[in-house]
């Protein structure tokens, strides 16, 4: 007895399911992330075929199952080369175009990557960038996307360009993620359950009603409660630090100018000194 | 109305809140550059500190109506 033409159908598109399941996963993730044209054209034959055998359209499910196999090897073999030969990345991916370089549209890439001027400055408004006179260099990527640098005048304002010593902000860890301490982010930070028992008591919070806390790189804890009515205070450790380091400079300066004792007026002067070092290397860290 | 030995003491006990504040940090901090400043300073804070310790010694010495440590 021939199978029904719908136990058929179910069983065709089940199997090819878990196959192109299968096959997506040997072709690796980089298709998805960054399209070129070539991985759209592999991603459209391989979905058009497996769709085609699934339905009987194809000449036979052999030769469909073959063809499907051709279309996810060689992908796949081409990526692999393409890691290691840069002119078969040149040929693959292809190459990325410079469209503008010092404030100038190059017209003649323009044409070779077959972008309009309206389709430039279209893509340049959706950076912000409506003038492009302000762009100093401008790609367009081999996914198509166009990167953009703007002219160090128009760019944002960083505290590198304003010669501002900024402090370092390592990842904060989370301890607890609803009310469950976290024991390996804990331990990474050098930290225990002891510790972090004693911080909760200092804030006066029970951990099972702590819904996220997480500890900065100086052992801050900042904590996030069920309850949202309850005011948690900020920790300021950091910040009572950098300020009372900065007022015992002062102090030390008002005694040199108070004293009469030249040795004591020095003493004073230098701890003074030392203090308002300690206040620039260290203020960077203590104050965001 | 404090005295001149008095407010130094209290310069110098808000002195060691600081150094112990940046011990701890330096102990807990995961970054060498931030670790390093921050012993750093913890050190230098310990010499003002044995100054000022000093200079207390001798304004006591001068003031003696109001010795106590």
């Amino acid at each position: 007895m021939p199978m029904p033409e719908w136990l058929n159908i179910l069983l065709r598109s089940a199997g090819l399911f878990a196959i192109t399941l299968l096959l997506a996963r040997l072709i690796g993730k980089r298709t998805t992330a960054r399209m070129t044209f070539f991985d759209l054209v592999t991603v459209i034959v391989i979905g058009v075929t497996a769709a085609a055998i699934s339905m009987g359209l194809a000449v036979s499910t052999a030769g469909g199952l073959i063809a499907l196999a051709v279309w996810t090897v060689f992908p796949a073999l081409i990526y692999v080369l393409a890691i290691k030969y840069k002119t078969v990345r040149d040929i693959v991916q292809g190459k990325e175009a410079v469209l503008i370089n010092h404030g100038k549209i190059l017209e003649d890439s323009l044409l070779e990557s077959r972008l309009t001027p309206e389709d430039l400055l279209s893509e340049l408004r959706r950076k912000s960038v409506f003038s492009f006179a302000d762009v100093e260099f401008a790609v367009m990527e081999p996914s198509g996307e166009i990167s953009v640098l703007l002219k160090k005048d128009s760019r944002p304002v960083t505290p590198k360009t304003l010669n501002i010593a900024a402090g370092r902000d390592s990842v904060p860890q989370t301890v607890i993620m609803d009310g469950i301490i976290m024991d390996e982010p804990l331990t990474a930070m050098g930290l225990n359950r002891k510790w972090l028992g004693t911080e909760l008591e200092k804030a006066g919070v029970a951990p099972e009603n702590v819904f996220v806390a997480q500890v900065d790189s100086t052992g801050q804890l900042y904590l996030d409660l069920f309850d949202d009515a309850i005011q948690v205070p900020r920790p300021k450790a950091r910040e009572l630090a950098y300020y009372t380091l900065k007022k015992c400079q002062a102090d030390c300066e008002l005694y040199a100018l108070g004293t009469q004792d030249s040795e004591a007026k020095r003493m004073y002067a230098r701890s003074a000194g030392v203090l308002a070092d300690i206040v620039d290397q260290t203020g960077p860290l203590l104050t965001k | 109305m404090l005295t001149v030995s008095a407010q130094v003491k209290q310069t110098l006990a808000s002195l060691k809140g600081v150094r112990a504040t940046l011990e701890t940090f330096a102990q807990i901090e995961q970054n060498n550059e931030a670790r390093e400043a921050f012993s750093s300073g913890a050190r230098e804070i310990g010499l003002v500190i044995g100054d000022l310790e000093k200079r207390v010694g001798l304004l006591e010495f001068q003031e003696p109506q109001y010795k106590g440590f």
